[in-house]
């Protein structure tokens, strides 16, 4: 095996030199990392280091200025269908139309992943029964709790059994109950799927994460495995 | 994987059934189209008819500006609660998002049509049945232009700040040219067939609503995705 189909096989991320600006403000600098292929990586970083933009560059919603991305093996920006079908996201706000109920909006983006009726519906229902909103499917989204809100755009994110799972402070704003459901989620599927979680709670994040990757002003400042984290940096 | 006319077909879906629930837009476009008419009716109107080389202008104003009530919000709303991301990393051809806002942005006015024409006929003594295919055929590519144009200028709007003052910059500009053309084609449905080749307007219409629709679908991934 080739060393560029390896690093196909076992990188589900890889940059090299990535630049980022807005406007003069360069929010990624150079950036060079690996994500391992399965497990959870973590990116971490306080707040404006960086984490979001390249969570975006990433998920194909941003355009590198500079430098070079795969994504599970593929270059967003030229086959940015290639990456999003392999991708789920979820951020800081839920992907949910307020007017819709949940199972309309499940339904509508089954449609845009070209999902068929009967994996639609065996997944909702086994996906609505484990985050347990189950019961407010109908429910308008404008009519549901945040908590709840929360753990339906998580069922969104997961609809379609995406390789990459990409989570941008995904337990800000959740309950206790919520987040120890996502939390044994993700470690169920820890070695089947790729999942990159962004924080700033570094306790938390080095207790979920297999490996990680800190940014600092929009510059990598450490990554490796979890065990060599030093929460100090 | 879904096709992009499938997905464009389910965006407008999703548009049209949240429009039904909270009826913001086509209420707004509903009662400006109604105090426009009944504004000009009063003063335009004299012995039961406006004259009618300005009938065609008027109701073309109308329904031009009408437009703007419900072509500004269509990305915009996508825009300001994040779900546009939702579109943008759903792995359908870019295209797709804005073909079905343009389908959702025609029904919204042709929704408004259905029922102002007819007032507008009325109220203005002036009658579009003297070539009705034609009339009904400029209506419909008149007000797909109108939404395709006004599709793109929300897209475009989107980063700006002041997006208030610079939609009507896009919007005006780029509409305008299949403004005349409509307001052209109408005068000469009212005033009588014949006179000048009104087919060939009408082509230059068409053409007009082509090159919007190819070239805005063909830009707006860097609408999606800066």
């Amino acid at each position: 095996m080739n060393l560029k189909v390896k690093l196909l096989v076992t990188i589900a991320v890889e940059t090299n030199e990535l630049t980022r600006r807005y406007g003069y403000r360069v929010a990624l600098r150079k950036v060079t990392l690996n994500f391992s292929k399965s497990g959870i990586q973590g990116l971490f970083g306080s707040n404006g280091a960086g984490k979001t933009t390249l969570m975006r560059v990433i998920s194909t919603l941003l355009r590198p200025h500079g430098g070079f991305i795969s994504v599970m093996g593929f270059d967003p920006q030229e086959e940015p269908e290639e990456v999003k079908k392999r991708i789920g996201l979820v951020g800081d706000k839920p992907l949910l139309y307020e007017e819709l109920s949940g199972l309309e909006n499940l339904r509508f983006y089954s449609k845009l992943y070209g999902l068929q009726a009967e994996f639609f519906d065996s997944q909702v229902e086994d996906l609505a029964k484990r985050f347990a909103i189950n019961t407010w499917l109908e429910e308008p989204v404008k009519n549901l709790s945040t908590g709840l809100k929360k753990r339906l755009d998580i069922v969104r994110s997961l609809l379609h059994n995406p390789e990459l799972l990409l989570l941008d402070e995904p337990f800000s704003g959740l309950d206790k109950d919520t987040t120890e459901d996502f939390w044994e989620y993700l470690n169920e599927y820890r070695n089947s799927r790729t999942t990159i979680v962004t924080t700033h709670n570094l306790a938390f994040g080095a207790a979920l994460c297999d490996e990680y990757v800190t940014l600092r002003k929009g510059v990598v400042v450490g990554q490796g495995p979890i065990a060599e984290f030093d929460q100090t940096l | 994987m879904t096709s992009g006319l499938s997905a464009a077909l389910a965006i407008a879906k999703k548009d049209i059934l949240t429009q039904f629930r909270k009826r913001f837009e086509v209420f707004s476009m509903f009662l400006f189209a109604l105090i426009a008419v009944l504004a000009f009716s009063f003063a335009v109107v004299t012995g039961g008819a406006v004259p009618q080389e300005i009938g065609s202008a008027l109701l073309w104003v109308i329904i031009f500006f009408t437009g703007m009530f419900g072509f500004a919000p269509i990305f915009l709303s996508e825009s300001e609660t994040g779900t546009l991301r939702g579109l943008a990393t759903a792995p359908i051809p870019a295209w797709s998002v804005y073909l079905g806002k343009v389908i959702y942005g025609f029904f919204l006015m042709a929704l408004v049509e259905i029922f102002l024409v007819p007032i507008i006929m009325v109220l203005f003594g002036f009658s579009l049945l003297n070539d009705a295919p034609l009339a009904l055929a400029t209506l419909l590519v008149g007000t797909l232009d109108l939404a395709a144009v006004g599709s793109m200028a929300s897209a475009l709007t989107m980063p700006s700040e002041s997006k208030a003052t610079v939609f009507p910059l896009v919007y005006f500009p780029t509409a305008t040219s299949a403004l005349m053309l409509l307001i052209e084609i109408t005068k000469i449905i009212v005033l009588g067939p014949g006179l000048v080749p009104v087919l060939l307007i009408f082509e230059i219409l068409l053409a007009h609503l082509i090159a919007m629709l190819t070239l805005s679908a063909s830009v707006f991934h860097f609408a999606l995705s800066p």
